[in-house]
């Protein structure tokens, strides 16, 4: 504890008076899971199953809470003292690279363990109540939960020495994050099927860097993804341990390896425009990039139809330029291109279904990853970098500001989803009767779109710093889209059918899942009710959007 | 018959809560003045700034541009002002060209007249060379040029340039003078915060001095040093130490307690300030030499901008001060 920087980073989160808050919030949500699952009457059977149950939802918020709060204070850590200017003298100092990583680590980790111990009454009561193992439940499950901790800030802490700005920071490390967690589990849901030995297990191995098999199986849902049921239950915990220790060693490395003083060690942009070069290397890019997208080309005048608002987006915004926009638009034409390939001969026994679920998670995955980070910039990052007072002093009006915003972000989204549509056409090609329901998903996926829009959007207008309006962005749309999903993996076992209902019905996800019939969401039917929710809160957003951006165009 | 002013403030007050930020201010400028606004940190000058160019609502009082009021009419006050704030305000991932274009087509510049503009803008700052160049990779200096080509743009009457000389090196400061005083001999009006005040003096044709929210002198610059100039120093070069010495009383004996003589022999000199006038001055030399002291100069001491702005926020010092013991 004599490193200075664990003192530092722990006593400034502390001071923070948003962690204060936050930890108010936690103490609440977690009293109010246990009030709601605690049983009615003060009485309670003696198989445990309603201690089970209050285990189960307990833990299922620890773990949800582990993932939205744990990566966000490493995931700035790094960048923000570079950006500020700390980290030079740090590195000046005669504090070495492995001190200064390792001050980090602790200093990231001290927040999610003081979440921890806030938890420990209500742990403790689900003990008292009987029929929870504390060796077989109690113990793994925090072990889990400070691995997930000690992931969440590896990641975070490397993906911020990576990159030059807090909000690709947060943004970046929640992506790293839902891939790890979320993502990593489909391999072994695609090859479960076959009797290949060597596809089985690189599956199950993938699927053990996410820590939601082994809170099943902890838990005692063995139901899903995780192969327990192959090798027994004691290695999904040990594989978990395995893959998420070696994650984070190799982070730390990585980690150590570039904090040096050859970080900054940077040249400016020359800015060399391909038109002032010689005529050789001009035919070339010309040739490769097919003259529009080459990104050294020199642009013309925004045009006297076109937003300048929406033009400067597209400019600024890393997607928003054409050649990032067509390596993003390319590869999901190669993944819906490899889907309708894949369903085309047959090698996987695709069913539309099964290819109808895919290309829905991996639609809304792109949508719910990609939103956030081109939307709740829009109004932060101008109040940020103090340009919102440059633009206050045009005559660009309030409308005309927040339109050109908007639209920018709108044009990526719907070229993404485009982008995707081929796999749809194999659906109608195996099956023609899915017309009606493919139409639907397309709808659905549009809303969906528009609804991460104005939720990341209307966030954006209430922060002065891009990385908080995106971390609360994120945490929102993950925490609706695969948070709900959570009771979902429980259903029958740990949930009741009808709260199960009852929740999904505010996802997305699950009303397009539902729609296109996915296996294990055909009992529900709630589109419409889904399209009205996401209506409501869309309009919510844009008033508060348009609200918001008045005010800050006004006088002070 | 005086010009129209170009920007006006009548009694402008600015409030918040018990803080009075602005404490009615009223200034008056005319076509192709350069106002050098000067005051310590917190002095109201930015406070200032913001209303004119209708960032900020006064709580009383009037500012006008170009006969437009700066609240009422803030969409037109726009077009009549450059602004140049003392942060830049950049875009990642642009291009100095981009940049100008965007706020060019902010401004509703037609196509066809924007890129004339954007190239004579970049002329003027001699940033033409930077056209190209993406805004984050420009150093401050290479910024603050680009900022002034902003301003330009829309070919505003009046450019409002907050600490524009702040953090450039002394080539750089150099280069900055000569773009202003290049925009004022073009007809804009300009109105000029520093805390680099030499530099100021150097351009500046007029100068308003706050603290406090409060304005200590306005006028030009000569007015300004008169305003403030409470006691003369006057030095006399000497031939040698005895000369020193008689010197330094008979300026004793002559000019009294009013003056505090200082001599200096090892520098064969003798110093001293009075709030006498030339009349005084003339008599004090005459006993000099008619007492046969070897006088080889003597001298009035230039006081600069510098020492105005020192006198007015010391004389303010001392109003609070005395304002504190009396309660």
């Amino acid at each position: 504890m004599n490193n200075p920087i664990v003192r530092r980073e722990l006593i400034g989160a502390l001071r923070k008076p948003n962690v204060a808050a936050l930890e108010v919030a936690w103490l609440a949500v977690l009293a109010a899971v246990i009030v709601l699952r605690w049983p009615a009457g003060g009485r309670v059977n003696l198989a445990g199953t309603q201690a089970q149950q209050v285990l189960s939802l307990l833990s299922w918020t620890i773990l949800v809470g582990m993932m939205l709060v744990a990566p966000a204070f490493p995931a700035a850590s790094v960048v923000a003292e570079k950006r500020t200017g700390t980290l030079a003298l740090l590195l000046n100092s005669p504090l070495s690279p492995a001190a200064i990583y390792f001050g980090k680590l602790i200093g990231a980790l001290g927040l999610p363990i003081i979440l921890m111990l806030l938890t420990i009454p209500g742990m403790t009561a689900c003990f008292a109540m009987g029929g929870v193992s504390l060796v077989h439940q109690v113990l793994p499950l925090y072990l889990i939960f400070i691995l997930v901790a000690l992931e969440s800030a590896a990641v975070g802490l490397y993906v911020s020495i990576r990159v030059n700005d807090v909000d690709s920071g947060i943004r970046l490390t929640y992506a790293v994050l839902f891939v790890l967690d979320l993502l990593l589990l489909i391999p072994y849901r695609l090859v479960a099927d076959t009797q290949n030995p060597t596809f089985l297990l690189i599956g199950r191995w993938l699927a053990s860097f996410s820590p939601l098999p082994a809170m099943l199986h902890v838990l005692g849902a063995n139901s899903v993804h995780a192969g327990n049921s192959v090798n027994g239950g004691t290695s999904v915990i040990t594989r978990f341990v395995i893959c998420s220790l070696v994650l984070s060693g190799v982070l730390g490395l990585l980690s150590i390896q570039r904090l040096g003083q050859w970080l900054f060690d940077r040249p400016r942009a020359s800015g060399k425009i391909t038109d002032d070069r010689s005529t050789k290397v001009r035919a070339y890019r010309r040739i490769m990039y097919l003259w529009f997208f080459d990104p050294q080309r020199r642009s013309g005048l925004i045009g006297p139809f076109s937003n300048p608002v929406m033009v400067k987006e597209f400019r600024t915004s890393r997607f928003g330029r054409s050649h990032w926009m067509m390596r993003l638009v390319g590869i999901c034409l190669m993944v819906s291109l490899g889907l309708m390939l894949a369903a085309a001969y047959g090698s996987m026994s695709f069913q539309p279904q099964t290819l109808g679920e895919l290309m829905v998670m991996f639609q809304v995955t792109l949508i719910v990853l990609i939103t956030p980070s081109l939307s709740a910039g829009l109004i932060s990052s101008e109040l940020q970098n103090k340009s919102w007072q440059l633009l206050r002093v045009t005559p660009l009006s309030p409308a005309s500001i927040v339109l050109g915003k908007l639209l920018s972000v709108c044009r990526t989204l719907l070229l993404l989803l485009f982008a995707t549509l081929p796999g749809y056409a194999v659906m109608l090609v195996i099956d023609k009767g899915q017309a009606d329901r493919v139409i639907t998903v397309l709808i659905t996926l549009g809303l969906i779109a528009l609804f991460c829009l104005m939720v990341s959007s209307a966030i954006s207008s209430w922060f002065r710093k891009t990385a908080q309006a995106t971390a609360l962005s994120y945490a929102l749309l993950l925490g609706l889209f695969g948070g709900t999903l959570v009771f979902w993996a429980g259903r029958g076992t740990l949930f009741s059918l009808s709260l199960v209902a009852g929740i999904l019905k505010y996802n997305p996800l699950a009303a397009a899942l539902a729609t296109i019939h996915a296996p294990g969401f055909t009992d529900y039917n709630f589109v419409l009710t889904n399209w009205w929710f996401m209506l409501t809160v869309m309009g919510v957003a844009a008033v508060v959007l348009v609200f918001r951006t008045w005010q800050l165009t006004r006088p002070d | 018959m005086s010009e129209a002013p170009v920007v006006e403030t009548v009694e402008l007050t600015k409030v918040y809560g018990e803080f009075t930020a602005l404490d009615h201010l009223s200034i008056r400028l005319e076509k192709g003045q350069i106002l050098g606004f000067i005051g310590p940190n917190g002095a109201g000058k930015t406070t200032t700034i913001k209303i004119l160019v209708g960032l900020i609502r006064p709580t009383s009082g009037k500012a006008s541009i170009g006969g437009v009021d700066c609240t009422s009419d803030a969409r037109k006050i726009k077009h009549l002002v450059g602004y140049m704030p003392d942060t830049f305000g950049s875009y990642d991932n642009m291009r100095v060209r981009e940049y100008l274009d965007f706020f060019g087509a902010a401004f509703k510049i037609p196509r066809k007249q924007r890129q004339d503009r954007i190239n004579a803008s970049l002329a003027i700052t001699g940033a033409s060379h930077m056209a190209d160049l993406y805004v984050e990779s420009l150093s401050h200096g290479m910024k603050q040029r680009v900022a002034i080509a902003r301003t330009l743009l829309h070919d505003p009457p009046v450019l409002i340039l907050d600490e524009p000389a702040n953090g450039l090196d002394p080539a750089a400061r150099v280069e900055m003078r000569e773009i202003l005083l290049n925009l004022a001999q073009r007809g804009k009006t300009l109105i000029v915060t520093s805390h680099i005040l030499p530099e100021l003096a150097r351009i500046c044709n007029m100068v308003a001095i706050m603290t406090h929210g409060k304005l200590r002198a306005f006028g030009t610059l000569d007015e300004i040093m008169q305003s403030v100039r409470h006691q003369r120093m006057i030095e006399i070069q000497l031939l040698s130490e005895e000369d020193v010495t008689q010197a330094a009383e008979i300026l004793r004996e002559n000019l009294g307690e009013t003056a505090s003589v200082t001599p200096a022999p090892s520098e064969m000199m003798v110093r001293f300030n009075t709030t006498g006038n030339e009349q005084s001055l003339a008599v004090a030399l005459q006993r000099l030499v008619s007492a046969q002291v070897r006088v080889s100069q003597f001298r009035e001491m230039q006081q600069d901008l510098e020492d105005a702005f020192l006198s007015v926020t010391q004389q303010d010092k001392t109003e609070i001060a005395a304002g504190e013991a009396q309660a």
